[in-house]
């Protein structure tokens, strides 16, 4: 009688390889079309097929949480942003007349399957000592744990720089600067107030 | 000759260039014996037969976008199949780089040049966690590293898409090629 970890193991030797290419037939189209969708907003889309993907590569490789969290920050939260930023930069959601250069494609198609060889060979050159052992299966504890203890630095320079990262986000996207000299002469005048408690006495 | 948009004719071409690389790839790999390339990867000569019907399919009128789809799945299947798992996630994160590169170079929205950068980082997070998983599963330093870059993409894309909108409301385009105030 086959229980659950010798399903898992089966899983993990026979059906691994079936799961990755799924999961790269998925990805590989969706990035191509991310960069050559005629429609921008469909482009921006398609991303959420691409870290889709990406997450169900993390599953197969046993990272359930950063699987979780790809998909809420890339997936929803990135993608939100884009999308948002696609919207504002082309208000009517018209379709580009031409989305690259051609008298640049053949050299960079040529430059970047030059990349991706060199990158090939250098990971074949080297002799990987991998191991077929399972993951640990407290992960989290882990990842806890070392984030608090070995990487608190890191930790709390990342969040420093998430926080400046957004002041200054707002900072530069930003319509028009106003001084607090105009809040506090034009934002509470009579009238909101008047209105205000014309809203409280309606309820 | 092929219509403009005859793409499936393409891609069952880059099937059978599949199949007829695996079978001419072991009768080249001889050839390579001094190139200091590890010959005994014969999938390697696969990629000639596809380079060259992917030339032959461009120069005969096909479109680029499904020859260049159809030859990276071909490429990748090609060079990753029976392979190492730990190659096989490194392979396809190179690609994905790579894909990363074409778009950061030939895009003209500027949008989409960031979104490019978007896949980089997310190759460079399944390299990290293909690590993980094959070299370091007690420890799992790669996972830790992959978090940091979560959260610097996240940064660089909330500053980026300022910067575009900010740009937008200068010059009022997001055009690659109308952002020329540094030239001379």
């Amino acid at each position: 009688m086959a229980n659950a970890a010798d399903l898992a193991s089966l899983a993990t030797t026979h059906l691994e390889p079936w799961i990755f290419y799924a999961a790269s037939f998925l990805t590989i189209p969706l990035a191509f079309g991310v960069l050559l969708d005629k429609n921008i907003i469909r482009a921006g889309f398609l991303l959420i097929g691409v870290f889709g993907g990406i997450s169900a590569l993390f599953l197969i490789l046993q990272a359930q949480f950063l699987a979780m969290a790809q998909l809420m920050i890339y997936a929803v939260g990135i993608t939100l942003v884009v999308v948002i930023a696609l919207m504002l930069t082309n208000p009517r959601l018209e379709y580009e007349t031409s989305i690259d250069l051609p008298q640049q494609r053949m050299p960079a198609i040529t430059t970047c399957c030059f990349v991706f060889l060199v990158l090939y060979l250098c990971i074949l050159s080297e002799g990987w000592s991998s191991t077929s052992q399972a993951t640990t299966e407290d992960a989290l504890t882990i990842l806890g744990k070392n984030l608090l203890t070995w990487y608190a630095l890191p930790f709390e320079f990342a969040s420093v720089l998430l926080l400046v990262a957004l002041i200054g986000a707002v900072m530069l996207a930003k319509a028009d600067h106003f001084s607090p000299d105009d809040i506090s002469n034009d934002a509470l005048t009579t009238s909101d107030l008047e209105r205000n408690e014309d809203v409280v006495e309606v309820k | 000759m092929w219509s403009k948009s005859n793409s499936i004719v393409v891609a069952y071409v880059f099937i059978i260039a599949l199949l007829v690389g695996a079978l001419v790839g072991g009768y080249t790999a001889p050839l390579f014996t001094g190139w200091g390339i590890p010959v005994e990867y014969h999938n390697l000569c696969a990629l000639e037969v596809i380079i060259v019907l992917g030339l032959a399919g461009y120069f005969l009128g096909a479109e680029i976008t499904p020859i260049m789809i159809t030859g990276s799945m071909a490429t990748l299947v090609s060079l990753t199949y029976g392979q190492d798992p730990l190659v096989r996630y490194l392979t396809l994160a190179a690609m994905l780089f790579s894909i990363g590169v074409y778009g950061m170079t030939v895009s003209r929205n500027a949008v989409r040049v960031l979104m490019s950068i978007e896949l980089m980082l997310n190759a460079v997070n399944i390299n990290l966690v293909a690590f993980a998983r094959y070299v370091d599963p007690g420890m799992l330093k790669g996972q830790l590293f992959a978090v940091f870059i979560l959260a610097v993409a996240a940064a660089e894309a909330a500053v980026g898409l300022a910067i575009v909108l900010a740009i937008y409301r200068n010059s009022s385009t997001v055009d690659m090629e109308k952002f020329s105030l540094l030239k001379w």
